[in-house]
């Protein structure tokens, strides 16, 4: 069987920034709300110009599921590892909370989860996705925000909107090879 | 590895009660010191780690990481001077010898127990680093060294206490390998995260090794100076004189660390770099600027150096002093060091009021853990000092 | 390591060399199952053991979008947008993914409690049903005696079962049914129902062309509206949005113009005044469908977009621009009229202006413009009420103009209730509505609610009005209940239900059963209204159906077409007088109301004051889901929204805690401080300040807007006019 690898692909031109995401993804991966951690969020743009005349964008993001991944590389017991199909994922057993993984990542995707005693991160939903679903996220978004899918598949609409559309991701300078991809 | 054997050694210290009435006020200082830092970790452990420090998840690393690098830069510095006299022969060196191992385990022991307070899971630790290492990852090579460094050392200073002295030659050179390769590993831990412009790159291994050095030569003028103080005795001649060969070395040390430091600020400003133009700016004029100018520049390393430059004030009682000093400077150096780098965050808000730079500020419970540590650390140095006998010169 | 050793090897250091190697080499055979131990598994176990889905429809608020619940081991771990839900576009919100919240909060209406302290108090004790119900029904009883069955009053909102409860009222014989629609619509639909004979429905997707008029649809969600807005077809779609606050809907619309509050009516006068005079009007359509046009074009001619730029702050070179561009457009082209209308004391008159401005351009009944809806029809359960002597018309009648026999009006009829005329009203029934924190004054809410001599509500949390009751009956929450059958009208119909997920939890019950219990306490002739289950009910009302049926049960949700269906009226009469579109409305001269729309100035904002405006965002439902945790996290705590250059005049900062004090009350609040506001207005959110101390996360959250707003009032419909109200903003 063909090795897939996963991405998302967000037009954050629809997003309105209604959170449904973040709310999702809490419930769908018994994110502890007690404890104030979030594993995929929506950032406010800056305020572009002043009153009258305004303008602001909002951009929704998580793990970049990177293939170079900066956490895979420093976690002392290997607790964080890349599964095959690119999603970069955290077993729980190993993690000694050492939280260099979190000082690691470029984009503050980790967080430490009192609850289940390890870091924690979006996995892509990977309870759902290899059942043929989509990860909470992308299904709940009202504006169809998020597209989800392989990217070793010519034919997958991720791979179709990266063909036709000029994108960029986060932080590219610092090499780590996401797959959170910003259609521009 | 978490130290819990300090009301064990409270307890023995009881019976060995010093006969210089200072030092008992000293020993109940820190004994206060070390209950204290033992009711916080019974605090830390009951309530967890979110309600206890003030730790977030932008900000993961704060005094504990601090204080444990800290611990260990003295470590390795006292290993290092060590290795001056007794691997590298410089004769005058040779002064210091078994308190120099001695207190590099101490400090290296305290300073594992305070990561251990920081990591959640300190067992599942040794465990896994053994069974599934990763052979890229600086934390892991981190363990590994100072495991080995902790090895060296223990087998060195049992081949000091029972004399033998080939022995003590051929570990002291791989205690230095190691202790040189554990520290600029460790400097590697923090230089190696490209996610954090204010760290990364090749200064912090080797800034690290010169720091140690700068640490191992106050601590050495503290254990000199401070031994005779609490014996009760003038200094000897010899020692005297030492101290003020120390004193010149760690002049031009200092005046080293002072280059380096300089060094390392103007990158940080020059064409505002993102990331490190933020973080240099929290120490010169942010929420670190006191610990900066303070401590830092001017109680860690202008005064110091001063005292050190003038030969009027480069007496004994001057070098300790300065050793004093830059030793308070070197905690408040890691502090800031951890801490800047995390004050930029990685996702920077810029919705309206947001405030650029993140916050951490200890809690009580990691202040009071980081006081415990360094009671304890004295503590157990003292009590060693009345229970062994750690006499210096060493036959060649 | 030979340097390290003498010559001869020490029997000590040979022991330890060679324990160090047996071991190093133990661990190096066990190597490989350290390995396989080591080796980390794809940890996320993929069965689905124990777990089914449920069609069910959400209750988080009025859109109702199909959910699948996913149900395991008797527990609800989650609740996923129906991707057939048409209406919703298949997802689901903040609020709907919350909704798990309402079943497990802790604060949850457990079992029935009766008050045993002061009013208000909070304090209760837990009784049985039997013991409750008995108690609700021998008060009912005993306030009809002493004030006809009109001394009760039965206050609730929209919901599946919602319907159960008026008929209660109707089979108990009150005519005093008290809803939400008089703090909500109920002058939108007015307007736009005295022009068309029906509120039509936007049809967004299609539309190339949208003015909206504070409908912050980016936050107040409406569905299919809120999606369409944003993914509509071709990307030539323009959005022009009037709003003093720079909202989500502001960051995406087209045009943005912060609009002086209360002036809409100005901008739209002036729009049909370039329509008309420049004749860029949709002159057929206005001939054959409409009556009215030339008493327009008289009327019309001094609403001009000059005049327009001094009432509303929008320039006149942009009005006559967007009124050009609109009719271009036109009839794919909408005045959006929203839902809330609840700001002015003219709103009515502004929605026909609106509904007027639609019209001109001929969108009526075709693709992109205002399209009748409809309703797919489902079989009604007959029932016949008592017949009791002696009983009043309903104490607000005759209040407003145009008054809704089954809603009321909430101004008019708490002012009567205060006043004890034209008849006291001493019992009050509540479901599902919580008025101490949704209808503007609370202080008058709390009066009316004092004297009262009964009062029962049926919730799911312990909210205000709940805390103010006498008795207070646990409802089964939206998850934990079949519904009936629900037809939602729209341009696409759909029908939906709800299905239980789980039984109820504690001792709560769904409203039929509470209706069913109190009438057979009450009467057998009332009793005969309720006499059957839900099943049955459902049955019944898709007897005809069993289409509907089977694709309720396949998909959850049932639907006639995916696209709408334009021109169902061509032909036909309209409801109305003239049977013809009403641009002059005959039947509001006859009622000595202007038949045209007449500018109004809202009131100024005094010197030293600013305008308290209201609004919603996407994580909240009105008042009802401030104390749900996913989404309590989202807005932890109330501000007030001041703009950045007032608060530097009045050397107030960015969240520092103010005292905000109208003509009823002071509330206390933390100070956002924005470009993203007019300098002349201030906002807060609702929901928070509340008095009771059963719902925990709220405690400690000041700022009640209710407490803050007038009750001033739109008199055509009775709606309230909520943007009325000035306020002090000093450092608290």
């Amino acid at each position: 069987m063909k090795v897939k690898r996963f991405a998302m692909v967000l037009d954050s031109n629809k997003c309105i920034d209604c959170k449904a995401c973040t709310v999702a993804c809490k419930v769908e991966n018994n994110v502890p709300v007690e404890e104030g951690n979030y594993r995929n969020w929506v950032s406010e743009g800056a305020l572009r110009g002043k009153f009258p005349d305004l303008g602001q964008s909002f951009q929704p993001g998580q793990c970049m599921q990177c293939a170079n991944t900066p956490c895979d590389h420093v976690c002392p017991t290997g607790a964080t590892w890349v599964n095959k199909d690119g999603i970069v994922l955290v077993d729980d057993h190993k993690c000694i909370g050492c939280k260099y993984c979190m000082t690691a990542c470029p984009y503050n995707a980790r967080y430490y989860n009192e609850t289940t005693g390890a870091v924690d991160k979006c996995t892509f939903c990977v309870q759902r996705i290899y059942k043929g679903r989509q990860p909470a996220c992308v299904e709940t978004c009202p504006t169809k925000v998020r597209v989800f899918g392989d990217l070793n598949d010519p034919e997958s609409e991720v791979s179709k909107l990266l063909v036709k559309h000029a994108y960029r991701v986060e932080k590219p300078e610092m090499g780590t090879d996401p797959f959170l991809f910003y259609l521009i | 590895m978490k130290v819990m054997p300090e009301n064990a050694a409270i307890g023995q210290l009881r019976q060995a009660l010093p006969d210089k009435r200072s030092s008992t006020a000293l020993m109940a200082l820190l004994g206060v010191g070390v209950v204290a830092g033992t009711a916080a970790i019974i605090y830390v452990l009951s309530v967890g780690h979110l309600h206890a420090y003030n730790l977030t998840r932008e900000v993961p690393w704060g005094i504990l990481i601090s204080t444990y690098v800290f611990f260990v830069v003295s470590s390795t510095g006292l290993c290092l001077v060590y290795s001056l006299g007794h691997v590298f022969g410089i004769k005058k060196f040779e002064i210091i010898g078994k308190r120099a191992i001695l207190l590099a385990i101490l400090t290296l022991l305290v300073g594992f127990g305070t990561i251990a307070m920081e990591l959640n899971h300190p067992f599942r630790m040794i465990i896994w680093v053994m069974l599934n290492p990763n052979l890229a990852s600086p934390i892991w090579w981190m363990g590994t060294l100072y495991g080995i460094y902790l090895v060296l050392l223990c087998v060195e200073f049992y081949a000091l206490m029972k004399h033998k002295h080939k022995l003590a030659a051929t570990i002291g050179l791989l205690g230095f390998i190691a202790a040189v390769t554990a520290h600029s590993n460790l400097g590697a831990v923090f230089g190696l995260l490209e996610a954090r412009p204010f760290w990364h790159g090749s200064f912090l291994p080797i800034y690290f090794i010169l720091s140690a050095m700068v640490s191992g030569g106050a601590l050495l003028a503290m254990i000199i100076y401070l031994n005779n103080t609490f014996r009760g005795r003038k200094i000897p001649a010899d020692e005297r004189n030492f101290m003020q060969s120390l004193g010149k070395l760690q002049a031009l040390l200092l005046g080293i660390l002072i280059f380096f430091v300089v060094w390392k600020i103007i990158p940080g400003l020059y064409g505002s770099p993102p990331g490190k133009f933020e973080a240099t700016m929290a120490m010169l004029t942010g929420p670190l600027s006191v610990n900066f100018w303070l401590f830092e520049v001017l109680i860690g390393l202008a005064i110091p150096f001063a005292i050190l430059i003038n030969k009027r004030t480069r007496t004994a009682f001057g070098v300790m002093l300065a050793g004093v000093l830059s030793t308070v400077g070197i905690f408040f150096m890691r502090y800031d060091l951890v801490v800047a780098g995390q004050l930029v965050p990685m996702r920077v808000d810029k919705a309206e009021n947001a405030s650029p730079l993140l916050q951490y500020v200890p809690s009580p419970a990691e202040i009071t853990i980081v006081i415990g540590a360094i009671c304890l650390c004295v503590l157990l140095y003292v009590f060693a000092e009345r229970k062994l006998d750690l006499k210096g010169m060493q036959e060649a | 390591m030979t340097i390290a050793f003498s010559k001869k090897l020490s029997r000590r250091n040979f022991i330890l060399a060679s324990s160090c190697a047996i071991g190093a080499g133990s661990v190096a055979m066990m190597g490989h199952r350290y390995k396989a131990l080591a080796a980390s598994k794809e940890v996320f176990e993929l069965n689905d053991a124990g777990s089914r889905d449920v069609f069910t429809s959400c209750g988080m608020c009025v859109n109702k979008c199909g959910v699948i619940a996913r149900v395991r081991n008797g527990v609800i771990e989650k609740l996923d947008p129906n991707p057939n839900y048409i209406k919703s576009r298949g997802m689901l919100c903040a609020r709907g993914n919350a909704g798990l919240d309402t079943v497990y909060s802790p604060d949850r209406l457990k079992y029935p409690m009766i008050r045993t302290g002061e009013r208000g108090e909070g304090k209760f004790r837990r009784a049985s049903w039997e013991e409750a119900l008995d108690l609700v029904a021998d008060k009912l009883e005993g306030l009809a005696e002493k004030y006809t069955r009109a001394g009760t009053v039965f206050v609730s909102t929209e919901g599946f079962q919602e319907h159960f409860f008026t008929t209660f009222a109707e089979c108990y014989g009150s005519p005093n049914t008290l809803r939400h629609p008089t703090l909500c619509l109920a002058s939108n639909i007015q307007g736009f129902g005295a022009t068309y004979g029906t509120n039509p429905t936007p049809d967004v997707l299609n539309a190339d062309y949208l003015i909206m008029s504070g409908a912050n649809r980016s936050e107040a969600l409406v569905t299919p509206d809120s999606i369409d807005m944003i993914t509509g077809e071709g990307g030539k779609r323009k959005v022009v949005y009037l709003d003093p606050r720079f909202t989500k809907t502001a960051a995406k619309a087209d045009e943005w113009y912060a609009i002086k509050p209360g002036t809409d009516l100005a901008f739209i006068l002036a729009m049909t005044n370039v329509i008309v005079s420049e004749n860029l009007h949709n002159r057929k359509f206005v001939d054959d469908m409409a009556v009215g046009f030339d008493e327009l074009r008289e009327h019309i001619g001094r609403y001009t977009p000059e005049w327009a730029e001094g009432e509303c702050d929008i320039a006149a070179a942009d009005i006559r621009r967007i009124a050009r561009e609109f009719a271009a457009a036109a009839p794919r082209a909408v005045y959006y009229q929203g839902r809330r209308s609840s700001f002015f004391d003219n709103d009515t008159q502004m929605r026909r202006a609106m509904a007027i401005l639609n019209v001109i351009v001929g969108n009526w009944d075709t693709k992109g413009g205002m399209v009748p809806g409809s309703k797919i029809a489902l079989e009604k359960h007959d029932y016949l009420a008592p017949w009791y002597d002696g009983v009043p018309l309903r104490l607000d009648d005759g209040s407003a103009t145009y008054l809704s026999n089954k809603d009321g009006s909430w101004k008019y009829f708490r002012d009567r209730v205060l006043e004890g005329k034209p008849y006291p009203v001493k019992g009050m029934m509540v479901y599902k509505q919580n008025p101490l924190v949704s209808v503007a004054n609370r202080q008058k809410t709390l009066e009316m609610m004092k004297q009262m001599e009964f009062i029962c509500t049926i919730d799911i949390t312990m909210n205000d009005t709940a805390t103010y009751s006498d008795v207070i009956l646990p409802e089964a929450t939206y998850l934990e209940r079949q519904d009936p059958i629900e037809s939602q009208g729209g341009i696409l119909p759909v029908v939906t239900t709800r299905n239980k997920c789980i039984e109820p939890m504690y001792e709560a019950k769904p409203n039929l059963w509470i209706m069913q219990q109190l009438a057979k306490r009450l009467s057998d002739e009332i009793y005969a209204s309720f006499d059957f289950t839900m099943e049955e009910y459902r049955h019944h009302q898709l007897k005809k159906r069993p289409d509907i049926a089977k694709a309720l049960k396949k998909n959850g949700v049932f639907y006639e077409k995916t696209t709408p269906t334009y021109g169902t009226t061509t032909g036909k009469r309209l409801r109305t007088k003239s049977g013809k579109i009403e641009i002059y409305s005959e039947k509001y001269a006859e009622k000595g109301l202007d038949p045209l729309p007449v500018y109004t100035r809202p009131n100024t904002v005094p010197e030293g004051r600013y305008r308290m405006i209201l609004g919603r965002n996407a994580y909240m439902t009105h008042g009802t889901t401030a104390n749900n945790k996913y989404l309590q996290e989202l807005v932890p705590e109330n501000s007030l929204w001041l703009n950045i250059d007032e608060a530097r005049k009045r050397g107030l900062k960015n969240g520092q805690m103010v005292k905000v004090k109208s003509s009823l009350a002071t509330e206390h609040l933390r100070l956002f401080v924005t470009e993203k506001i007019r300098p002349d207005c201030v906002y807060m959110a609702h929901g928070f300040g509340v008095l009771t101390k059963g719902q925990r996360l709220l405690q400690g959250k000041p700022g009640s807007d209710a407490a803050l707003i007038e009750d001033n009032v739109e008199p055509i419909s009775g709606n309230i006019a909520m943007h009325q109200t000035f306020v002090k903003v000093d450092a608290a």
